[in-house]
């Protein structure tokens, strides 16, 4: 009685589950979901053919282990061979499905790890804007190079402009870089640099973290990135540069002590190369 | 550094002062008391010491392991609660938990279900059921299965012990990630808490896969070819090789990161020419290998039960065994898939990543196979069958999501995050978990000598298996909503808490799973005179452990099994077992208190090495040393069984 049942309640929780997975997706919290840059909307598609070529294959299996579950059963009149065994040729079949799966996902993963490489600049017709971001504890400090400004914990973007990101870390352990709306992570090391390459197609406002346990401050090593108009961000770089903040060796050497939740912060001057300075300091010449 | 000659770096401050400390101190303090009364009332220290603790019998150590093994899990399973509880109630708060405390609670969370929990049920199976199938009376090397066994358990009372003497332990995540764990941002006993435990246990280890591969290849019945060995013996086998190709490296990795800590070396220090990133390529060569340690062992008794269940032969054998094969040799290849986001560019990513999806391949294989050898069986669903059936499900969900992770720009935006917790609890936990509960349901009967209660069997894996779902897959959706892993507290603006209560719930349906299998035992071992297995075989069984009587004579076999067959016993049942005629003489190995005693010492050694109490560690050294020579010097290890007294109890045994 209750076996007969069973099949049916299976399949009310697949569809129950299945509605909620859904519901949650559509929300605007699911940031994976609703990408903003055109990394993590191609990273999305990856993650969504994967998705749909395994299930080609998984479905069918589900739906067959449950049919020789159900018709197999002791007491059934269902064929009984308890020597029932394969031919060489039915065993090398089994090694050839998963394969037929396998070989596809193989190629696609060549070109998109290739396509989808963080080192790779985007191509575009406007100019890229370079920033350097810095991982230290536990805050993140980002450098504009080209403005001769820096921000801590915030950093804004023009939209649909590429935008080259060279990471490092100084003196903190291993981190990393993950802004979800616009890309996936990239370590951010102490004494090396790392990169990557983003774009916001859109105005708004994205909140990334560090996703690399780094020590007690690790869950509140947050940041928000803007992206903007090119015009406004222009009105913003100009803003920060009236900032009363100045980031020389001195207050860039009090900034690198450890310390948590450190508001938001504009640096209207940044000593020269200090990106440059910060990896050298880990670089020892014989 | 002050270093006391002494007392090393250990002063006042390491009484606990905490009250999660003080808490585990005092229950940690009271279970023993508790234990040593009821010891010393029942007059069983002798017993105790005699039967058991000083065992070589691999039947009474592997049913040491899994007691070992479930005492840890429940340590596991607390630490699993507090995680959950503090991230349910974290929002926008600090919760219940700093964050260090909190760190420190995932990160022996990690090490304790890995290394004690799953290792140690497997060890626990593997003693018992590997002699029994390949017809063997004890293992290779019965002293160094004890001395493995001990040596795991000295890690396991050495890795609870900084509640007792220090307070900390390491908040660095399982693996000890340089930098971590070094002394510049971790300069506490917590990190050496943590090497020196999985040093002990992953020493343990390495012997047990050692006895465990020489037993396989040296010790199997006159006619058991390499190609009629039971599929979980094959497994077995398989991960023994990963076992000791893979756990030098763990050890030397260790041993590396307590040098730059102790000697103030640079191998993996921020600056002065260490090298982070090499600290995380070790570690996962070892830690990728390691997950197949924990699943391979399962996999084979899938096959078993399976084929039992099904009143069939396996479909496929040899694909099987190709295909466990495969994923051994695969699992070494894959290791920088763990961190595709360190930057080292398209080509290695894609070759890491295609292998990755390679072994997709074996994997399905054996799920066909599998569900093949169902296909024209004879089913019938006793409690190990539906573990089988629920690993399936789950543990195809789980691979999936491991093939998407292949895929580097897929990891990417999924690396860290809670989606990947959600894929190794899926494939730990519905791989080897489920398997572990397969394997004891489907065994119990022959350790015992008693079926357990089907009823609550059954109840206990529908709360499992709904707990599962209804606590991890909120976490793959939290991945999905930028979640990572290792949070303390968040804002409550990112909308993660009302999955991180509906995980929470999850769990507590686990718990209630739990708490039935407890509660299944206790019943079974109350009503065990109904459900007793006077047969040996209750499932009508295919192999050779299912020929001897349930609970299996010490030595196993009176007569050691010639073998002809892959399916050995059920071959016998159908051209009709024969008496056994003529007994013989059996060699079989004394207990011995070496293994405690070597094991004592390297505790001893481990503890001083933490608190680097350095005279205590030379006396550890000294001693094992000692008792490995006066080892070596006994030349009477083995007694012999004279063929009168086997033939005395085994017609005891046929009539009462």
């Amino acid at each position: 009685m209750k076996r007969s049942k069973l099949p049916l309640i299976i399949i009310l929780a697949i569809i129950v589950a299945a509605v909620a997975i859904i519901f949650v997706l559509k929300s605007e919290y699911a940031l994976l979901a609703h990408p903003k840059g055109i990394i993590a909307k191609n990273e999305l598609k990856l993650i969504g053919t994967s998705y749909l070529l395994m299930l080609i294959i998984v479905i069918p299996t589900f739906i067959f282990l449950f049919i020789t579950a159900l018709r197999f059963r002791k007491g059934s009149k269902a064929k009984y061979d308890p020597e029932h065994s394969h031919g060489k040729f039915g065993e090398v079949i089994l090694w050839i499905i998963p394969s037929i799966i396998i070989a596809p996902l193989a190629v696609i993963t060549w070109y998109a790890a290739h396509d989808l490489d963080p080192y790779k600049p985007l191509t575009s017709e406007i100019k890229p804007l370079t920033i350097q971001v810095v991982a230290l504890d536990w805050k993140w400090l980002f450098i504009y190079p080209e403005q001769g400004i820096a921000t801590l914990n915030y950093f804004q973007i023009p939209e649909r402009t590429p935008i080259n990101l060279r990471l490092s870390a100084d003196g903190s352990p291993m981190n990393s870089f993950w802004l979800p709306e616009l890309s996936g992570q990239i370590y951010a090391m102490t004494g090396m640099t790392t990169q990557l390459h983003i774009m916001a197609d859109e105005v708004g406002e994205y909140t990334g973290r560090a996703a690399e346990i780094n020590g007690e401050g690790f869950a509140s090593m947050t940041f928000v990135a803007k992206s903007t108009s090119e015009s406004d961000f222009l009105n913003w770089v100009s803003w920060v540069k009236k900032s009363p903040l100045k980031l020389n060796s001195s207050t860039y050497d009090k900034l690198v002590l450890p310390s948590q939740n450190n508001p938001v912060a504009y640096y209207s001057y940044v000593e020269n190369n200090l990106f440059n300075k910060i990896i050298d300091k880990y670089m020892h010449h014989e | 550094m002050n270093r006391d000659l002494f007392l090393g770096k250990l002063t006042i401050d390491a009484i606990p002062h905490h009250w999660y400390t003080i808490g585990a101190t005092v229950s940690i303090l009271f279970m023993g008391l508790i234990a040593a009364l009821f010891l010393t009332k029942t007059r069983r220290w002798g017993w105790l010491w005699k039967e058991w603790l000083t065992s070589t019998d691999p039947k009474r150590i592997g049913t040491m392991y899994m007691i070992f093994a479930l005492l840890m899990f429940f340590r596991g399973m607390i630490d699993a609660g507090m995680i959950w509880l503090q991230q349910t109630i974290a929002a926008d708060s600090q919760g219940y938990l700093a964050a260090d405390h909190f760190q420190q609670i995932f990160t022996s969370h990690g090490d304790i279900m890995v290394f004690f929990v799953t290792m140690g049920f497997f060890f626990g199976l593997m003693n018992w059921i590997v002699p029994l199938q390949i017809g063997a009376r004890d293992l290779a090397f019965p002293f160094l299965n004890s001395l493995g066994f001990w040596l795991t358990a000295a890690g396991g009372i050495l890795i609870n012990l900084f509640f007792v003497i220090g307070g900390d332990f390491a908040n660095t995540g399982w693996l000890a990630v340089a930098p971590l764990s070094e002394l510049e941002f971790n300069p506490g006993v917590g990190v050496d808490y943590l090497i020196w435990s999985l040093q002990l246990s992953g020493l343990g280890s390495l012997l047990a896969g050692i006895n465990f591969m020489v037993t396989i290849f040296k010790k199997r019945a006159p006619g058991m070819s390499l190609m009629k060995m039971p599929l979980f013996v094959w497994t077995s086998l398989c991960s023994t090789v990963l076992i000791i190709s893979a756990f030098p490296v763990l050890t030397a990795t260790l041993f590396l990161l307590w040098l730059d800590r102790f000697l103030g070396m640079h191998i993996f220090t921020v600056g002065l020419g260490g090298n982070q990133m090499l600290y995380f390529n070790f570690i996962w060569m070892w830690g990728h290998p390691e997950v197949y340690i924990l699943i391979l062992p399962a996999f084979g008794m899938y096959s078993e039960i399976v084929a039992t269940f099904s009143q069939k032969r396996v479909f496929g054998y040899v694909s099987l065994v190709c295909a466990a094969i495969a994923i051994t040799l695969l699992s070494f290849l894959v290791w920088l898939h763990h961190f595709f986001t360190m930057g080292a560019g398209a080509d290695v990513n894609s070759f890491f990543g295609i292998v990755t999806l390679l072994i997709a391949i074996p994997t399905g294989v054996q799920i066909f196979n599998w569900i093949l050898t169902m296909f024209r069986g004879r089913l019938t669903f006793a409690s190990p069958m539906y573990w089988f059936m629920g690993f399936i499900c789950v543990f195809t969900l789980g691979g999936m999501a491991g093939v998407l992770m292949a895929s580097p720009p897929a990891d990417f935006q999924v690396h860290n995050s809670l989606f990947l917790v959600a894929h190794f609890h899926t494939t730990i936990i519905g791989g080897a978990l489920f398997g572990i509960f397969a394997g004891i349901s489907y065994w119990f009967p022959k350790m015992t000598g008693f079926t357990l209660n089907e009823k609550l069997g059954k109840r206990a894996f529908w709360l499992w298996l709904i707990g599962f779902f209804v606590s991890f897959t909120p976490l793959y959706l939290l991945g999905f909503m930028g979640a990572t892993r290792r949070l303390d507290h968040y804002a409550a603006t990112t909308g993660w808490q009302p999955l991180y209560i509906t995980s929470m719930v999850g769990f507590v349906i686990i718990i209630c799973g739990l708490l039935t299998q407890i509660w299944q035992i206790i019943v079974s071992v109350r009503d065990r005179k109904q459900n007793l297995d006077t047969t040996g075989d209750p499932w009508n069984g295919r192999t050779l452990e299912w020929s001897t009587s349930s609970p299996p004579p010490f030595y196993n076999f009176a007569l050691i099994p010639t073998v002809m067959s892959r399916d050995e016993f059920w071959r016998r049942k159908k051209e009709g077992l024969k008496k056994i005629k003529k007994y013989e003489d059996i060699e079989l190995p004394k207990n011995t208190g070496m293994g405690i005693y070597i094991s004592g010492f390297a505790f001893f050694m481990g503890f001083a090495l933490v608190w680097q109490i350095l005279l205590l560690a030379i006396v550890g050294l000294v001693g094992i040393i000692i008792c490995l020579i006066l080892r070596s010097l006994d030349q009477e290890a083995e007694y012999v069984l004279t063929a009168k007294e086997v033939k005395q109890i085994e017609t005891m045994s046929a009539h009462g």
